[in-house]
């Protein structure tokens, strides 16, 4: 599978995806006039993303709506055909192979199932047995373990139709293992889930992860996920990679603003601090901002006991999320305020 | 890989889909029940056009009433479109997991409806069963019923064939449902499902007898009902095997040219 050291898993160069659609004239008149003369209108989903990831990596592919994420993915599995660029993903050409690289891959999407609607969960995975050709025995090995690791024992013979949305998702995940698939790829798995569940599916992924080294590439806007799973973002916007690094760094690097949240003594109305700003107060709670690259929590904090009586304080710092909408928000910083994006470290 | 593994997943979709049209068991009964009473309804209404024409001299009324009759419970086997799934898929967007799978999708698609099918060809015995409380048929010899046999079974797949290119129709526009009414209407007619196609009048009936839909119902149902010289058998089975070949072209490059610009719906 891989070739050595120097070859990624997956690797895609200036890889570029352009939709062309029928334009619609509105009106009656207009949709019979698409019949006869169509225009065109061009739309670049990938515009150059370029990726170098590793075997047993876990990879949190995020962006805003739109930005590419489902495309990329879509010519990772082979199914889209690239308009430009090159992929190879264990030593294929998805596209060209688009079979043979099925058998190295498994798809997991929260919106869509790959159970059969009518049958026994189990049912469903007695078909991917057939079609992967799994060997009898690895069968029966996989499907013990992901139905004590998924807690599917219960509802092994319920048909998928019957199934909560929290079962269906985890009968999704053993689905898409039961061939031992070296790369995976996730879309959105944990939407609509409950805390219980998406706490399940994590655990499951990082075990799976951990135990089988098996690449996980992670879409999704639940950061929350990344955060728990991810030591790397690849972060997309309008086709283009903005970031990739690990996580850590883009927290380091984008979140440089901390909240101070003070808890003055009784009676104590007026506040202000220099080197902060007061974000929020609610009765003698107050919550300062601060950017960490101008003033340190220890000077803030003297700053503020110097001349306050305070009885508790407490520093927040910023989630993945609040970072990540920062960057939806704005557009991601000039390269030199956010290092240049280089692969991740091995 | 040897080739009991190749065909593994194939045999195990047309299983599986067995087992899906079971557990719908109402509906098996409501299709013998509808069946018996076309059956009865088709008796009069060509008991009655024959009393009032003069009857064709290659046709007499308990051959009608036999192929009409046939006609039906071939029907419960190839009205079951295991392609619709196609427009169904591509509309939902759910084709992207298909193809996400080491298999050929249109094969699969294929062994899916051929379990359907075989569920529903058990269904004709218990409608037969019921038909012949009402009707009489004739039961040609036994190397008729053969020829009849080997031309039904190359209509099933003219049928799979014709319905696989109609809803691949779908990846162009995604809404099919008129164009399927239209050609669904059509192809009853000229297939010879509704009317033998001896009924139409001389030239008409001779350029239907060559379209391709003829060789769904009316090949096999000509030779039941004993409308075709033996020489003429081996020609007419042939036709067929040649619009096989046709339409297995025709559908292979409709497919190849379908996945490549697949439009998946829902991101």
């Amino acid at each position: 599978m891989n070739d050595g050291p120097a070859m990624p898993l997956i690797e895609t160069g200036a890889l570029r995806k352009v939709f062309r659609a029928v334009k619609r004239t509105p009106g009656a008149f207009g949709a019979l006039r698409t019949l006869f003369t169509r225009e065109f209108v061009e739309r670049v989903a990938v515009e150059d993303v370029n990726l170098a990831i590793d075997a047993g990596e876990l990879i949190g592919y995020i962006g805003p709506n739109g930005a590419g994420k489902s495309t990329t993915i879509k010519m990772l599995t082979g199914i889209l055909v690239p308009t430009s660029g090159t992929i190879r993903v264990a030593g294929l050409v998805p596209w060209q192979a688009r079979t043979k690289n099925a058998r190295n891959i498994g798809v997991v999407f929260g919106q869509r199932s790959q159970l059969y609607w009518d049958l026994p969960l189990v049912e469903s995975f007695e078909l991917l047995r057939a079609i992967y050709n799994v060997p009898p025995d690895r069968y029966r090995e996989n499907l013990a373990a992901f139905t004590e690791l998924l807690e599917m024992k219960d509802f092994l013979a319920t048909p998928v139709r019957q199934l909560s949305l929290g079962q269906r998702m985890r009968g999704d995940f053993a689905a898409a293992m039961l061939h031992d698939p070296p790369i995976v790829y996730l879309d959105e798995p944990t939407i609509g889930l409950d805390v219980v569940a998406k706490a399940a599916i994590r655990t499951f992924i990082a075990e799976i992860n951990r135990e089988r080294g098996t690449t996980f590439i992670l879409t999704t806007h639940d950061l929350a996920d990344v955060e728990r799973l991810c030591r790397r973002i690849v972060l997309i916007d309008h086709g283009r990679v903005v970031y990739d690094g690990p996580t850590q760094r883009i927290k380091e690097q984008y979140g440089t603003h901390r909240t101070l949240i003070v808890t003055l003594c009784e009676g104590h109305a007026t506040f202000e601090v220099q080197g902060a700003e007061v974000v929020a107060r609610d009765g003698s709670t107050v919550r300062l901002r601060f950017d960490r690259a101008t003033i340190s929590a220890d000077q803030l904090i003297r700053r503020v006991a110097d001349a306050n009586c305070i009885t508790d304080v407490a520093i927040e710092e910023p989630d993945l999320e609040s970072i990540i909408r920062r960057i939806y928000l704005e557009g991601y910083r000039d390269p030199a305020v956010l290092a240049p994006v280089v692969p991740a470290a091995t | 890989m040897t080739a009991s593994a190749t065909l593994a997943p194939y045999v195990e979709f047309a299983r599986k889909a067995f087992s899906r049209e079971a557990t719908y068991r109402v509906d098996v009964f409501a299709e013998i029940g509808s069946l018996v009473v076309r059956v009865y309804l088709l008796r009069a209404l060509w008991t009655a056009l024959y009393a009032q024409n003069a009857a064709p001299s290659d046709l007499p009324l308990h051959a009608m009433i036999t192929y009409a009759t046939v006609a039906l419970l071939m029907s419960l086997v190839l009205e079951v479109d295991g392609t619709r799934q196609i427009r169904d898929k591509v509309r939902e967007g759910t084709i992207a997991i298909d193809l996400m799978r080491p298999i050929s999708v249109p094969l699969s698609f294929f062994s899916d409806g051929f379990g359907r099918t075989l569920f529903h060809a058990l269904v004709i015995v218990p409608s037969l069963l019921c038909a012949l409380l009402l009707v009489r048929i004739d039961v040609p010899s036994l190397p008729t019923l053969a020829l009849f046999a080997v031309a039904f079974a190359q209509g099933y797949v003219v049928n799979f064939l014709l319905n696989f290119l109609m809803n691949s129709v779908a990846f162009w526009t995604l809404e099919t449902f008129a164009i399927q009414l239209m050609i669904r209407w059509v192809s009853d007619l000229l297939s010879g499902q509704i009317i033998p196609l001896s009924f139409f009048p001389g030239a008409l009936g001779g350029a239907v007898g060559l379209l391709p839909f003829a060789a769904i119902y009316s090949t096999p149902l000509r030779i039941y009902v004993g409308q075709v010289a033996p020489s003429e058998i081996a020609p007419l089975l042939l036709g067929q095997t040649a619009w096989i070949v046709v339409f297995t072209l025709a559908c292979a490059l409709v497919w190849r040219v379908a996945s490549r610009r697949i439009v998946l719906q829902g991101g």
